[in-house]
């Protein structure tokens, strides 16, 4: 009966090899292009009111992620399951808001009463959101509770797809301008820094949202059933848990705050389209992964470092790397960030060091 | 005459829990050597450490008188140690044949380009896999061979289940098995039969044997040495009666009063 | 006479699912298909597809609500009397729902609700009131539903060898309807008389044709059937190994014939879409070998048909198109495609390995979410400025080689279908050595149960890569071919698309089924080529399609998992057969001995 001893080259530790060398090659990679981008002669080089700009323009930016990236986290907490089509549960708000947010411009509701329709835009959006969200779990998602990992996700991929199409065939391929009050129009100068009024608006609701967040898992029994779930959903439910409903509630928290995230978006970016989804899905799923799925602080914390670095992060590195249009990039620096956490981090900034393996 | 296999002082904690505290023991060539011990006792992680599913905190594990810490479960299964689980982990929908040939993987090495072209060698050496797979098949008499070999596993009965998993350790051509409760849910003459198929192991094959073990019956009947643990470490050790009457065992399968 | 709370308890489901079947029509009608789908007429000039779409829901939902009943602790089929009114019940309601709602629409005001909701047109109103106006339409809408209500839970109450055929039936009547851009010409070809089958006027089935088809159908489906039956009587092995080889030889050999022969007879339209079909095969092998075989979930296998389709292109020479007109990339050969081809299938391994590599250890979720990464990444580069000077930006590149092989010129459709054909002969070959070998067994342990596979010897890191390199070596020349085909490399933004689509016709296939993977593709592909209705709502239906599937039946169309009825019976049902029927060279435990 035989055993052999081991080759000398099975037992390079050839993981750990390749993992510092990728390593060391980022590094390399993001410190030679930061130094070329700093050194840049005077007249090409950015100047420090447009590193500003782009510093304050990542934080409302990260802001929404941030508050997309709750739903992300809530539901992988409970159900360790990744909802790929929460990207559009977030576009559902801002699509369902969008015609409401039409026809008080139009008929200049929008412009008497700005506060009013922004508070009904987002309550419109987070309705919408929700009965989604809701449906998704429902539909597509509770059947599926004890399948092995993979199968949820492909279903998630395909609701993803489902309903982005079904808003295409609903309302149309095109593109809409999503208006916005005439008061929102402009920038403050807060603390000598100038920031458009939208983004402060965004950043204030946001926070808020967050805050409220925090306060509802941590102070109230519903948020205490979820924390629990979250732990262990068998002996929660032995608690006397009622396990599915907590997982009901969790899609509906992640759907208002994806909804507040849709018309907060539509107010900054002024379109929304059916696919519009997709792009900030990924971008705040990385936010999620970044910060520690799982973890509330932490889809908080990494949506904004995932917003500045997106705002950043081209400019920095390639500018100077004479990479042209650095900007087109943005999403190839969020994707590497998300990949790189995830060999090297899975657990994200607050979570453990350790990898979940198989 | 170094020992095959031996364990020194291993600790395994998870979080606060230390499912093993500086666990020693050593396993001769051609023993048959049990292991027992209460629920929680560390046993199963003790066969996770040996065959690298898990690294141990502390401590040295030596298979053939070679560090193995830190080898990937593969690497160790090639060097000759092989195991059964405690809840069967077969490979369901494969057949039955095919997952005892599965265990003949780390002895070839036949490959991608020997697979499309059907090169004389690859054809030779799967003809070697299916026959030294339907030989470890053989082992336990006629139940796993005929037409049953190309029948996907899931329906197979449960004592025949965990007599493939063994087929398939078998099939990796170990120097050292490693069972972990292989008669557990089985009725009293299955027991009693793998119990011989197990000293057969040993008498047949040449294989030094770990077996983790709480029928009794069994234990008495095969072992050379029993190992008794509790709380992660070796409380008594001996031949059966001097573990069995060892008074820190029975305390710790039993309580203090019928101790005392 | 059944107390009311058991008439209620039957009735309910009734209520719900038709609740549910009015919703889904509401749903289509809103979405646009209804309207989309009316314009394929598929029998006579009554019949179209839109129609049956409309007729699905209230079916399907009286189908699905009536249940077996339990009778005596035996599952029972359910009485016919029953069956009708549950039938009668639902469907009834689910045409209630699209009545309501149409009613709800004419008050409001078909314009003012076509401000939002862009599919309720006029023509949809027409089409769902039969163009008898709102009055009559609201009544047929409620009546037919319950019409096709009563049919569907009647339909449910059949036995077995009666609905079978008569289903198979139906569904072969909707198939030779959807084929009838292909159907025809075949016959046009073979030279036999094909105006009673499909009309010259509406392209559809005639009525004649249609009947025709139904009757033929059901009278095979119900002998084949039969036979089956006949042959369970009998031991589990009917026919000789030897037979049994025969007959499969024989088939493959019928169907090489008859893929061979086909584009000559479907003329040029079909063998562009089958063309089509060919390229996302390929795409679908390569992608079966990560995620089929070795159970890798890869949501960005896009990357490599885009690393095919540009190696190709700037290997054999193709050029920049820039605003100043055609130029050549910066790193370019003018080789020979057939010389270039090894070269590309050397870079989709070593990417794919690459792109393997870091990422092994991962769990199998975040493992997909990795690949989806690193797809969007390959795509976002390709179409950039950056890389401009040598993928060309958004524009592409053009003047793709044809592939020329001593005076065959692989752009036209009908040449282009054998090249496709030939690369996927050979895929499929690769595909199914490496299944039944040694690194396949490697590759299904490592997917039924990763751990123990590793306890069981194998190197699970290595073949892991191994999977990707292959499955990435595939795919590229998929990309190849596709160059080859167009003639230009267009990025665009369709790298995500193609990743969903292979993955879907993977899935719908079956993971790891090389049949399965070539009828999805047939599905998935074919059917919107040749039906325009289906390609606008070509990734509604993959959606919808993946849910589905991963809902109803996780293994896809066909199956790779070896099952047959005996087969899903367990130990002890097969040793009592063969107790009874003997088998020569079965080694059977006693009776006694397995007794549990």
């Amino acid at each position: 009966m035989g055993g052999k001893t081991l080759g000398r080259l099975e037992r390079l530790p050839v993981r750990s090899i390749v993992l510092i060398a990728l390593s060391a090659g980022v590094l390399v990679a993001v410190a030679y292009g930061s130094y070329k981008t700093l050194t840049l002669p005077a007249g090409e080089r950015y100047s420090a009111s447009a590193w500003r700009d782009f510093i304050v323009l990542g934080v409302a930016q990260g802001a929404v992620y941030a508050l997309i990236a709750l739903g992300y986290t809530l539901v992988y907490g409970i159900l360790r399951m990744i909802n790929f089509a929460h990207g559009e549960v977030f576009m559902a708000g801002a699509f369902g808001s969008y015609f409401f947010a039409d026809a008080w411009s139009k008929s200049g509701f929008m412009n008497e009463q700005p506060w009013l329709s922004i508070v009904l835009l987002v309550l419109i959006a987070m309705i919408v959101s929700v009965a989604v969200a809701v449906l998704l779990e429902r539909i597509a998602y509770r059947p599926l509770r004890g399948a092995p990992r993979l199968v949820p996700l492909i279903t998630a991929i395909g609701a993803s797809l489902f309903l982005q199409n079904t808003f295409r065939g609903l309302f149309g391929s095109q593109t809409r301008g999503y208006p916005k009050p005439t008061m929102l129009e402009g920038t403050w100068t807060i603390l000598g820094i100038p920031v458009q009024k939208v983004q402060v608006l965004v950043l204030v609701v946001a926070a808020v949202a967050m805050v409220a967040l925090t306060l509802f898992v941590a102070r109230t029994k519903t948020g205490k059933s979820m924390r629990a779930s979250a732990e262990d959903q068998e002996i929660a439910s032995l608690m006397g848990i009622n396990v599915d409903r907590v997982i009901v509630t969790t899609f509906i928290i992640g759907g208002m705050l994806a909804g507040i995230a849709g018309v907060l978006f539509a107010l900054t970016f002024g379109n929304i389209s059916y696919f519009m989804g997709f792009a900030p899905g990924i971008t705040a799923f990385t936010a999620a992964v970044l910060g520690g799925i799982g973890s509330i602080a932490g889809a908080a914390i990494g949506g904004l470092m995932i917003g500045v670095l997106q705002s950043v992060g081209p400019a920095l590195l390639l500018t100077g790397a004479n990479v042209p249009s650095p900007f087109q990039l943005k999403d190839v620096v969020t994707f590497a960030i998300l990949i790189l956490v995830l060999i090297f981090r899975p657990g994200g900034i607050l979570g453990t060091g350790d990898a979940e393996k198989v | 005459m170094t020992p095959l296999l031996e364990v020194v002082g291993i600790t395994k904690h998870f979080g606060g829990l230390y499912a093993l505290a500086g666990l020693d023991l050593h396993v001769d060539e051609g023993e048959i050597v049990s292991v027992i011990g209460p629920n929680g006792a560390g046993k199963s992680t003790l066969f996770n450490v040996v065959t690298g599913l898990y690294e141990p905190d502390e401590g040295e594990v030596r298979f053939q008188a070679e560090s193995i810490v830190g080898f990937r479960p593969n690497q160790i299964t090639k060097l000759g140690v092989a195991r059964t689980f405690q809840n069967v982990h077969l490979f369901p929908n494969m057949t039955v044949l095919e997952n005892a040939m599965v265990g003949q993987h780390c002895r070839t090495r036949s490959g991608v380009f020997g697979a499309i072209f059907q090169t004389p060698s690859t054809r030779r050496e799967e003809q070697l896999i299916r026959e030294r797979a339907k030989a470890a098949l053989g082992f336990f008499g006629p139940r796993l061979t005929g037409y049953r070999q190309e029948q996907p596993a899931f329906v197979l009965s449960y004592a025949n289940r965990r007599r493939l998993e063994m087929a398939r350790a078998l099939a990796t051509d170990p120097k050292l098995i490693l069972l972990d409760e292989p008669t557990a849910g089985m009725n009293p003459r299955e027991t009693l039969e793998l119990r011989d198929h197990i000293v057969r192991m040993r008498d047949e094959l040449g294989l030094t044997v770990l077996v983790i073990e709480h029928d009794m019956r069994v234990v008495k009947g095969v072992s050379d040495r029993v190992i008794a643990c509790d709380y992660g470490r070796k409380i008594a050790e001996g031949t059966y009666e001097e573990v069995a009457t060892d008074p820190q065992v029975i305390e710790a399968y039993l309580g203090t009063k019928a101790a005392g | 006479m059944r107390r009311r709370s058991e008439v209620r308890a039957s009735i309910s489901p009734g209520v719900r699912a038709g609740l549910i079947g009015g919703i889904a029509l509401v749903y289509l009608a809103m979405v646009g298909m209804i309207e989309a789908f009316d314009d394929l007429l598929l029998i006579g000039e009554q019949v179209t597809l839109g129609l049956v779409l409309l007729a699905a829901p209230p079916f399907a939902a009286a189908f699905l609500a009536v249940r077996p009943r339990v009778v005596g602790g035996r599952v029972e089929r359910p009485a016919p009397l029953s069956g009708l009114v549950i039938g009668v019940i639902a469907g009834g309601i689910s045409g209630a729902v699209i009545a309501a709602w149409l009613l709800i629409v004419e008050a409001i005001g078909v314009e003012r609700v076509r401000s939002v909701f862009v599919a309720v047109s006029p023509q949809l109103i027409e089409i769902l009131t039969f163009g008898q106006g709102v009055a009559v339409g609201t009544l047929i809408l409620l009546l037919g539903g319950m019409a096709l209500g009563a049919l569907g839970g009647v339909w449910r109450t059949l036995r077995h060898g009666l609905r079978l055929p008569l289903s198979v039936a139906v569904g072969a009547v909707l198939l030779m309807g959807l084929l009838q851009r292909i159907a025809p010409t075949i016959l046009d070809e073979l030279s036999v008389e094909r105006d009673w089958l499909y009309s010259k006027v509406t392209f559809g089935l005639t009525w004649l044709g249609a009947v025709a088809v139904f009757v033929v159908t059901a009278s095979v489906t119900a002998f084949v059937i039969d036979r089956r039956e006949r042959a369970e009587a009998r031991p589990p092995e009917a026919g000789t190994p030897q037979g049994r080889r025969a007959t499969r030889t024989v088939l493959l050999l019928a169907l090489a014939l008859g893929l061979i022969v086909l584009p000559q007879l479907a003329g040029t339209i079909v063998s562009e879409i089958l063309g089509s079909v060919g390229v996302y095969v390929l795409l679908a092998l390569g992608l079966n070998i990560v995620t089929g075989y070795a159970g890798m979930l890869h949501l960005g296998f896009g990357a490599f048909f885009l690393i095919g389709a540009y190696s190709a292109a700037l290997l054999t020479g193709a050029n920049l198109v820039t605003a100043f007109g055609l130029v050549a990339p910066e790193f370019s050969a003018h080789l020979n495609f057939y010389v270039a081809l090894p070269i590309v299938i050397a870079i989709g391994a070593v990417v794919g390995a690459l792109l393997a590599a870091p990422v092994l250890r991962l769990r199998g979720d975040y493992l997909a979410i990795v690949t989806l990464a690193f797809g969007q990444i390959a795509a976002i580069l390709v179409t950039s400025n950056w890389l401009q000077p040598i993928t060309g930006g958004p524009q592409g590149l053009r003047d793709v080689t044809d592939a020329g092989l001593s005076g065959l010129s692989f752009r036209d459709p009908q040449d282009f279908y054998y090249l496709a054909l030939a690369f996927c002969a050979l895929a499929a070959y690769v595909s199914w050595r490496l299944a039944s070998a040694r690194t396949g067994r490697a590759w299904n342990a490592m997917r039924e149960d990763e751990q123990v596979a590793d306890a069981m010897g194998v190197n699970t890191p290595r073949y892991k890569l191994l999977a990707f390199a292959i499955g990435g070596a595939i795919g590229s020349v998929g990309g190849a071919l596709f160059a080859v085909k167009v003639g230009t490399v267009q990025p665009g933004s369709f790298e995500i698309l193609v990743s969903i689509t292979t993955l879907a016709i993977v899935i719908l296939g079956g993971l790891g089924s090389v049949p399965g993977v070539v009828v999805g593709a047939l599905v998935l592909i074919g059917l919107p080529g040749l039906l325009s209705q289906f390609e606008e709502y070509r990734l509604l239906i993959y959606g919808g399609v993946l849910v589905a599937i991963m809902i109803l039946r996780p293994q896809g169309l066909i199956p790779n998992v070896r099952r047959s009825r005996e087969l899903q019976e367990d130990e002890r049902t097969q040793d009592a057969w063969q107790q009874i029927f003997g088998e020569p060279e079965a080694e059977q435990e006693p009776a006694a001995e397995e007794a549990r």
